[in-house]
């Protein structure tokens, strides 16, 4: 860009009349101001320069996501069991950093995990692990709101990007209050005002309803986007830590959000088993 | 076993767990949050009679859509997004509340007496085939089956419109309109393209919503319904051979005509037309809430000893 703005002063300065000259100072300072935009504009260009933009130009996180991830089973290392494929986990450095009481409640939940798990249950998954479930799910974008729609129990998560603050607490919901804000081309959701019902895979990870996330959602290209979530909870962890997975555009031309509702599949069961004794 | 009055118990207990479920601890907030009645006389709508009923409403509405210039969105389209609260709508009975009705008298949850919502009968009954009027309209449905939302189901369409606030999104793009409703935090994604048609063994809740714009009209075809839901606290109902049409039309800038034609042969004699409206919720700040219902259900066992069952459209399969 600078040298463009050299040429074009240079063939400016070819006449030598006061208006030229004129003209030529009140150019130089408009393109002088452009390249500079342009240059403190070019780091966040430099890291994908063609990604697909909304008219207000963020990153157009639009469409239907999933993740193809082991965490939906155990965000941690694991090897394979009946059911379980193995996987590689998702937590940085593979160490949750539980208190020793957590880490025994953990060691419980693993024990009791077959009914203690609350998808058992039929209820909402809460957050993180809605995300990375083995279910589609369907980001929409409008000037205020990223809305998340996914297709297990008709979940929601409104993610306010209008700059408005979380409301006052205490409040418990299965899938927290979601605030947004966009750092560079990163959505980032500040997320809070959780049950302590839920859990982080099927191992029996789990939180308090002190939970505090923070999610990073970044397009690095037209069909990914890098999930990055720090979990903070002073009640059950020694420190935040972090967990990281690709979330995955689904392809195929026809692709719809569908809908499973786990609690009425499991009374659909329940009411078949009536008719038949 | 006095049915109607332990339904109405079950109903209220289901009616209060659902706020605590939804937000226990929450009760500052919700003391400042605006009252949501479910039926509420206004003078006038968008211009047109608010106190005549549905049909008085339907008649002048579509009469202000032709002339009013609605405001847009930046891709063009009549902007409907907003929070929105029904109006000249309850869930009681799409065919109305009539003073002569018992439950108007119930001791524990009464009804209101309210005119119909149907709007193209002259006596606003819809107009089922003998052997179905015997299931729906407090028949077979309401004194056996367990109201699939009182189970805590998805509301199914288009009785979410009738029951809690919701709010309409138009993204970027125009690819898609949402839906979300606030009654058990459900969604409706409505695709504005004319693509393929869903299989028609995929079953869905709230069904498959396609949409267009007709004008100023959003109109969403709806499709692929697996027929669980009621159309309300009656046991009205069609089956998973549904087709419904509903058409979005503002007539002022806080204020739409909602209309649906309901269109199942195994069911009706006809196709037949529900129509209200949906008004702006204008309160600064107003949020949708999480109102989870599944997760703080304690009363389902009590009323399946009650000797409800499931109905997962049971009255109706088979036939």
């Amino acid at each position: 860009m600078t040298s463009v703005v050299t040429i074009f002063l240079s063939r400016l300065s070819d006449g030598s009349s006061e208006r030229k000259d004129a003209m030529r100072h009140r150019l130089a300072r408009t393109l002088i101001a452009v390249a500079i935009l342009l240059a403190a504009s070019g780091p966040s260009e430099a890291q994908v320069s063609n990604l697909p933009r909304t008219p207000d130009g963020r990153p157009d996180l639009q469409g239907i996501w999933q993740a193809l991830s082991p965490a939906a089973w155990d965000i941690q290392d694991h090897r394979a069991q009946l059911g379980v494929p193995p996987g590689q986990g998702v937590v940085d450095g593979n160490d949750i950093p539980y208190q020793p009481w957590a880490l025994a409640k953990k060691q419980e939940n693993l024990a009791n995990r077959l009914a203690a798990d609350p998808i058992t249950k039929g209820y909402m998954p809460g957050v993180p692990r809605i995300m990375y479930m083995p279910f589609p799910f369907q980001l929409v974008q409008t000037a205020d709101y990223v809305a998340m729609i996914f297709e297990y129990a008709h979940g929601i998560r409104t993610v306010h990007t209008n700059g408005t603050p979380h409301p006052r607490g205490p409040i418990n919901w299965w899938l927290g209050d979601s605030r947004g804000h966009w750092d560079g081309d990163t959505l980032v959701v500040d997320v809070v005002h959780f049950t302590d019902q839920t859990w982080f895979d099927q191992t029996g990870n789990f939180h308090s309803d002190a939970l505090h996330l923070v999610e990073r959602y970044t397009l690095t290209g037209p069909d990914h986007i890098n999930y990055e979530v720090t979990v903070e909870d002073p009640t059950v962890f020694t420190r935040p830590w972090k967990m990281r997975l690709p979330l995955y555009r689904r392809k195929e031309s026809n692709v719809q959000l569908l809908d499973y509702e786990p609690a009425f599949l499991m009374q659909e069961e329940a009411a078949k088993q009536d008719r038949e004794n | 076993m006095n049915s109607t009055y332990l339904r109405s118990i079950l109903t209220l207990t289901i009616a209060l767990a659902v706020p605590y479920a939804a937000s226990a601890g929450q009760a500052d907030d919700l003391s400042t949050s605006p009252t949501r009645p479910q039926v509420r006389a206004q003078e006038s709508l968008g211009g047109c009679p608010g106190d005549s009923g549905a049909a008085a409403f339907h008649e002048c509405a579509l009469e202000k859509a032709e002339t009013f210039e609605p405001p847009r969105t930046p891709d063009g389209r009549p902007d409907l997004q907003g929070y929105w609260n029904n109006r000249l709508a309850q869930a009681f009975s799409v065919e109305g509340v009539s003073g002569s009705e018992p439950l108007v008298n119930d001791d524990v949850m009464p009804w209101t007496i309210s005119p119909p919502m149907v709007i193209d009968s002259s006596d606003g009954k819809i107009p089922y085939q003998p052997w179905a009027a015997a299931i729906g309209r407090l028949g077979v449905n309401y004194e056996q089956y367990i109201d699939p939302r009182t189970q805590c189901g998805p509301g199914g369409v288009p009785r979410l419109a009738l029951q809690d606030v919701n709010q309409i999104l138009q993204p970027w793009g125009d690819n898609t309109v949402v839906w979300l409703f606030e009654d058990h935090h459900v969604n409706r994604v409505i695709t504005m393209d004319d693509g393929p048609a869903l299989g028609e063994n995929i079953k869905l809740w709230n069904g498959y919503s396609r949409g267009h714009w007709e004008g100023n009209t959003l109109v969403i075809e709806v499709d692929n319904l697996n027929g669980y839901t009621w159309l309300d606290d009656s046991g009205n109902f069609y089956t998973d051979a549904a087709h419904l049409v509903e058409r979005l039309t503002l007539i002022d800038a806080n204020t739409i005509h909602y209309e649906v034609t309901v269109e199942d042969p195994n069911v009706f004699t006809r196709p037949w037309k529900l129509a209200w409206a949906l008004v702006k919720e204008t309160q600064p700040g107003f949020e949708l809430l999480e109102e989870a219902c599944w997760e703080g259900e304690r009363d389902l066992p009590r009323i399946l000893e009650a000797g409800y069952k499931y109905y997962f459209g049971e009255s109706w399969q088979g036939r």
